[in-house]
């Protein structure tokens, strides 16, 4: 693979927490604390994870909506945490986001030529003539014709405004897109509509996505590679078949095995977790998960875990690490063996 | 899943639905969200109610509370709850006060949003004992001791120090815990779920469906799960029910219905699922999902006929635009609201054309 259109290099977004009279700082919700990926051109990376764990933060923080504390991204080249002004505002034609609610999203005040205009405007992209045909194609393309320009968000169901949301995004012919929860809000015959649209243009637009979703199956369906975090860190990352076929990670395995399936061939056994995801703003020494798994050892209350990788895929974990050692760097096999000893622990 | 205990008495249904119509009248005009409903849940089963928004699954929970608010209000139909002698109350036509004292008493409630069922300035504690004392004839420090053994019934770690704490120092995975232990509070024969994990992560999701299933099989409680989730309803439920457009277009027990589904809306509703089509193309990443064009009608733009015609792959014009049909058995205990679901072949390639107009 050439150079990734996107790198991600120990990225962190703290948040200050400011107490008393003279609003003193005392402390940081370490909302993304330390995230590392990348992702090729045309590629789609997945990351999941539950509410709080920091995938939004991460989004944000790629386009500079938020300001990341640490880290470094680089984008086609440009070091974007180092950029401003003019250079920054070109950097974002190119990475565009869509939000989850599409309600919340659309100025309810403004036609829907304003909202697809003001990228071109705020880009100084095309005559008025030419602003007419892009968007005019960005809506052909999410599957709405040009009457849509003269109307109101509130015209819209909400699959519709999706659409619009994402055609707002395309408009200005990003290489990039952050889609955060595109398809939550959407009810389930809606979701597959739009799933099938971002299918159709990433390609025909040859787009690259970060998919941050909740919804582990929607994201097996979309994406290349998948990125799982949990307390403002990556724990595992690997091609998607690779983690859907052998999670290595006990919160993977237990996050998988929560999901409620129609299939039953799909069911796993469940490994429910005990207790809840503890604060961001005191996260556990050690690794950050030992407190709610059952697999936590001495060192994992004490060590936080490096990564251990096999074939692109990466975990952190010192019980998987140790698994993967004992069968000879065999994924597989290690997966298995994880499995077994959730398994085996698990109050039945 | 084990199955719950088998109980004697009356081998009629706990709860039987028939025909129910319940209209809001707005300025805009009459709106029938619930239009039509039969149903029947049995005593210590799980019934899944599941649908889209919009398709009356909130509000036949509400017409059976007897908690709809006007503008709207139940036109007809009966709504029977019968107790283990067998003898009927018609929850639909009961006054007020009577409904008072099933509500809480033996119907219980919970719903999507912990924060909302419960009151911010009391204690956990407090809230499970009113709960107790309204229903039951019992001292503060009776309903205070029942509230305890609630809350370590819902598994809540250190249950002692819970009872005084105030919702907001709870998790949401607790809070909805700290629901549960109200709703079973007076041994209720019926439990009114509607979308409790909706609100919760996966992980927390997997713990409360635990919960809840572990506390029918102990206590024998028939429970009314509604949800938009087919894979919570696959995991939980005994009988499904499909809603849509204001009536229920299939019943079946689930696992016929997962393994067997008749009516195209169901059939659409199982096939967009992204895990139905990663287990169809394993490893074939990014395909195209199958789809049900358009979107759900709002109540006063329900179309003719069946309504789901406009949107089905299936439809057989003009008869389905047409003729409304009738909810019959396809097979044993397998109803379905379609007049061809028995010629029904193999489902026509839908994953094309899913545009909507705008």
């Amino acid at each position: 693979m050439s150079e990734p259109l996107l790198d991600v290099v120990g990225l962190q977004t703290h948040f200050p927490v400011r107490r008393g009279l003279l609003r003193r700082q005392v402390g940081a919700v370490r909302a993304v604390d330390g995230v590392s990926f990348s992702i090729g051109r045309g590629r789609t990376l997945g990351l999941v994870g539950e509410s709080g764990c920091g995938k939004t933060t991460v989004g944000r923080s790629l386009l500079r909506l938020v300001e990341p504390t640490g880290g470094g991204v680089r984008f086609a080249g440009h070091d974007v945490l180092a950029t401003g002004g003019a250079a920054l505002r070109r950097l974002r034609r190119r990475m565009q986001i869509v939000f989850q609610d599409p309600y919340g999203s659309l100025n309810p005040r403004m036609k829907v030529r304003s909202i697809l205009e003001e990228g071109l405007v705020i880009h100084r992209l095309g005559t008025a003539g030419e602003r007419l045909e892009r968007m005019t194609r960005a809506l052909a393309r999410t599957g709405l014709t040009a009457a849509a320009l003269d109307r109101y968000p509130h015209e819209f169901s909400g699959g519709q405004r999706q659409r619009i949301a994402i055609a707002r995004a395309i408009v200005i012919e990003p290489d990039f897109l952050v889609l955060d929860e595109p398809i939550s809000a959407l009810d389930v015959s809606i979701q597959a509509q739009v799933v099938n649209l971002l299918v159709d243009l990433r390609e025909q637009l040859g787009l690259t996505y970060l998919f941050i979703s909740h919804d582990l199956s929607v994201v097996e369906h979309l994406a290349d590679e998948v990125a799982v975090m949990y307390l403002g860190r990556i724990v595992e990352r690997a091609p998607a078949a690779a983690l859907y076929t052998q999670p290595l990670h006990p919160y993977t395995l237990a996050l998988f095995s929560a999901v409620p399936s129609v299939e039953p061939h799909r069911r796993r056994q469940r490994i429910v977790l005990p207790g809840d995801v503890p604060s961001p703003a005191r996260p556990p020494g050690g690794c950050r998960f030992h407190p709610r798994c059952p697999l936590a050892e001495r060192v994992c209350r004490e060590v936080d875990p490096p990564a251990a990788t096999v074939e692109g895929h990466a975990v952190h974990c010192h019980v998987a690490a140790r698994a993967l050692d004992e069968a000879g760097g065999d994924a597989a096999a290690a997966a298995a063996r994880i499995a077994a000893a959730l398994r085996a622990v698990a109050p039945a | 899943m084990s199955r719950p205990p088998i109980l004697h008495g009356d081998p009629r249904p706990l709860l039987e639905i028939n025909d129910l119509v319940t209209a809001f009248h707005t300025p805009a005009g009459r709106v029938p969200a619930v239009d039509g409903v039969t149903l029947s849940i049995g005593r210590g089963r799980t019934l899944g109610l599941v649908g889209e928004s919009g398709c009356g699954k909130s509000v036949t929970a509400m017409s059976i509370l007897g908690l709809v608010a006007a503008p709207g209000r139940i036109e007809s139909g009966s709504i029977l709850l019968r107790d283990t002698a067998g003898a009927a109350i018609d929850l639909a036509t009961l006054p007020e006060p009577r409904l008072r004292e099933v509500r809480g008493g033996r119907i219980g409630m919970i719903f999507q949003e912990p924060m909302t069922s419960l009151n911010p300035v009391f204690t956990i504690g407090d809230q499970i004992a009113e709960a107790v004392r309204l229903h039951r004839d019992v001292s503060r420090a009776e309903a205070r001791a029942r509230a305890l053994e609630m809350l370590a019934l819902v598994r809540m770690a250190d249950p002692r120090r819970r009872l005084d704490e105030y919702p907001h120092q709870l998790s949401g995975g607790m809070r909805q815990r700290v629901v549960i232990a109200m709703a079973l509070a007076c041994e209720p024969d019926l439990v009114i779920a509607d979308e409790p994990t909706t609100a919760l992560d996966v992980t927390i999701q997997a713990q409360i469906l635990d919960l809840l299933a572990d506390l029918r099989r102990r206590l024998g409680t028939a429970i009314l799960l509604i949800t938009h989730d087919l894979g919570v309803v696959a995991e939980t439920c005994d009988d499904v029910a499909v809603m849509y457009a204001g009536r229920i277009v299939e019943q079946a027990p689930a696992e016929e219905l997962f393994a067997r589904p008749r009516h195209p809306y169901t059939i659409g509703l199982l096939a967009a699922r992204p895990e139905r089509a990663a287990a169809a193309a394993r490893g074939r990443a990014g395909g195209r999902l199958r789809t049900i064009p358009g979107m759900v009608p709002a109540p006063q733009d329900f179309p003719s006929g069946c309504r789901f015609h406009p949107r089905c792959a299936y439809a057989r014009l003009p008869e389905c635009a047409a003729r409304p049909p009738e909810l019959v058995a396809a097979a044993a205990g397998h109803l379905v609201r379609c007049g061809y679901a028995e010629a029904l072949g193999p489902p026509r390639d839908v994953a094309t054309p899913d545009r909507e107009a705008s």
